[in-house]
């Protein structure tokens, strides 16, 4: 398949072309290819409404999207789902488990769904990320389910492209509840506590109703809501306020924020990357940095350089006195 | 840099550029013991490839429908039940239907020596049996992934 012949594919929903061409973001030996099918795609996306889905592990965020991507689909609409599971550190390896937990729905309902791994840093994720959501946004998915793993900048990355962010968690948290309060009661539209039959259930809704109490105050309130994903129950709610937030955002009309948000993060991938390897041991700033580690120059003045110089060409900055 | 950074050999995983094999495990058919599945997964994991699990009893059609939509490069089929000649062969045939020449498929589980034949002939390879050594499991399905990389990246 060229690139074409995997753009044609798209707009006909193929599933093989779709995949292949999420492959292409994945993979940096691709990036020429990359670049095209981009710029091929873009004039076709920006109609679906993508959805971020965070939490810590283990509270039911994988069953939980099978469900809520099942009833979507009964309703006729056509969601297709990302999932982002951790890679090992050590051998870069990872197991894809999100899969497992929604397979029965996905197979019933034909839904499309793809598992994508961090790679072990940043950047990388990112990137292929938001290429698959472009991807799936040409191909008419609507709306477009993204899963993370629910810890680390990585996660709130994604999340800041996605129009409206559900955040899950579940009872018996316990502490988990206050340190989680920092970071991700601040990204959430949607607060959700799954598992709702489960004893403490309502206490863990109340904290989080009384913690979005004492947060800024805004014209969207952000509602709390309780789910079983055994029983299907609060599921059209949950449908219900996804839809109300979507009208929200499409009137309040923040297209400028996003796109923002958007290039800054795609410039920061790319950055990173470059960051990362420079910095490596076969990256090329050892030279200065065994400047600074005969206290030659500073630390300070050692990044200086390197930023000045290193980052596009490392060999450059050894060079300088 | 930080240490999460860096492979157990010391090798920074921002200079490796290319996508990690990707591999789905799957048992077709009637047979739930998964036992060995878990073992490969791990060891696939720490081989640095990305690993899925098919689940319990999927069909053929939800394994060829995973391996498509994922866009895996090997399908690892295993059965222990002696459905191997009609079960994986459902999937070779769904995969052949679909017109899918990108995806290599190896087997593995109790097969008799004399079944060998007749799925490497089904272009099922491996076939490996109880007591193989991981590495050699390994090694097949890396190159059987390049294979299929191979295929894929005619773009």
């Amino acid at each position: 398949m060229n690139i074409d012949e995997i753009i044609e594919g798209i707009s006909r929903k193929d599933s093989r072309s779709i995949s292949r061409a999420i492959s292409i973001f994945e993979d940096e030996l691709l990036a020429d290819k990359a670049e095209e099918l981009i710029r091929k795609l873009y004039p076709k996306t920006g109609k679906a409404h993508v959805i971020g889905i965070t939490g810590p592990p283990g509270v039911g965020k994988s069953t939980m999207i099978g469900r809520v991507s099942g009833f979507m689909a009964e309703e006729g609409r056509k969601p297709g789902v990302l999932a982002i599971d951790a890679s090992s550190p050590y051998s870069r390896g990872a197991f894809l488990g999100n899969r497992v937990r929604m397979q029965e729905s996905l197979g019933e309902k034909g839904i499309y769904m793809r598992s994508l791994t961090n790679r072990g840093f940043k950047g990388g994720l990112s990137l292929s990320a938001l290429g698959a959501c472009k991807v799936l946004d040409a191909a008419g998915f609507d709306p477009i389910i993204v899963e993370t793993v629910g810890s680390g900048q990585a996660d709130l990355d994604i999340m800041s492209v996605a129009h409206t962010v559900a955040v899950i968690l579940a009872p018996g948290l316990g502490d988990e509840i206050q340190a989680i309060k920092a970071g991700m009661m601040e990204i959430g539209d949607l607060f959700i506590v799954n598992k709702i039959d489960r004893e403490g259930a309502f206490i863990a809704m109340k904290e989080i109703q009384d913690t979005l109490a004492l947060g800024p105050q805004d014209k969207w309130v952000k509602p709390v809501l309780g789910l079983n994903s055994l029983t299907g129950e609060g599921f059209q709610e949950f449908i219900a306020e996804l839809d109300r937030h979507w009208e929200y955002v499409n009137t309040r009309g923040d297209g400028k924020a996003r796109l923002q948000g958007e290039v800054a993060l795609i410039m920061e991938s790319i950055f990173r990357k470059s960051l990362e390897r420079l910095m490596s041991d076969e990256g090329g700033a050892m030279e200065t940095l065994r400047r600074v580690y005969s206290r030659e120059i500073d630390p300070y003045m050692a990044a200086e350089l390197l930023m000045e110089y290193g980052i596009h060409d490392p060999a450059r900055s050894t060079r300088l006195k | 840099m930080q240490g999460g950074k860096y492979l157990a050999d010391g090798k920074s995983q921002s200079l490796f550029r290319d996508k990690p094999i990707k591999v789905l495990l799957a048992k077709p058919g009637i047979d739930g013991h998964d036992r060995g599945m878990f073992v490969l997964a791990r060891a696939f994991r720490d081989a640095g490839m990305d690993v899925l699990y098919a689940g319990l009893l999927p069909t053929p059609e939800d394994v060829v429908n995973t391996a498509v939509n994922e866009d895996v490069d090997v399908v690892a089929l295993s059965l222990l039940n002696g459905a191997h000649l009609t079960v994986f062969k459902k999937v070779m045939d769904l995969m052949k239907e679909r017109g899918i020449d990108d995806i290599s498929v190896v087997g593995g589980g109790t097969i008799p020596d004399h079944d060998r034949p007749k799925l490497e002939k089904m272009g099922i390879t491996g076939n490996y049996g109880p007591g193989t050594p991981l590495k050699v499991i390994i090694d097949h399905i890396t190159e059987r992934a390049a294979e299929a990389r191979q295929k894929k990246n005619r773009i």
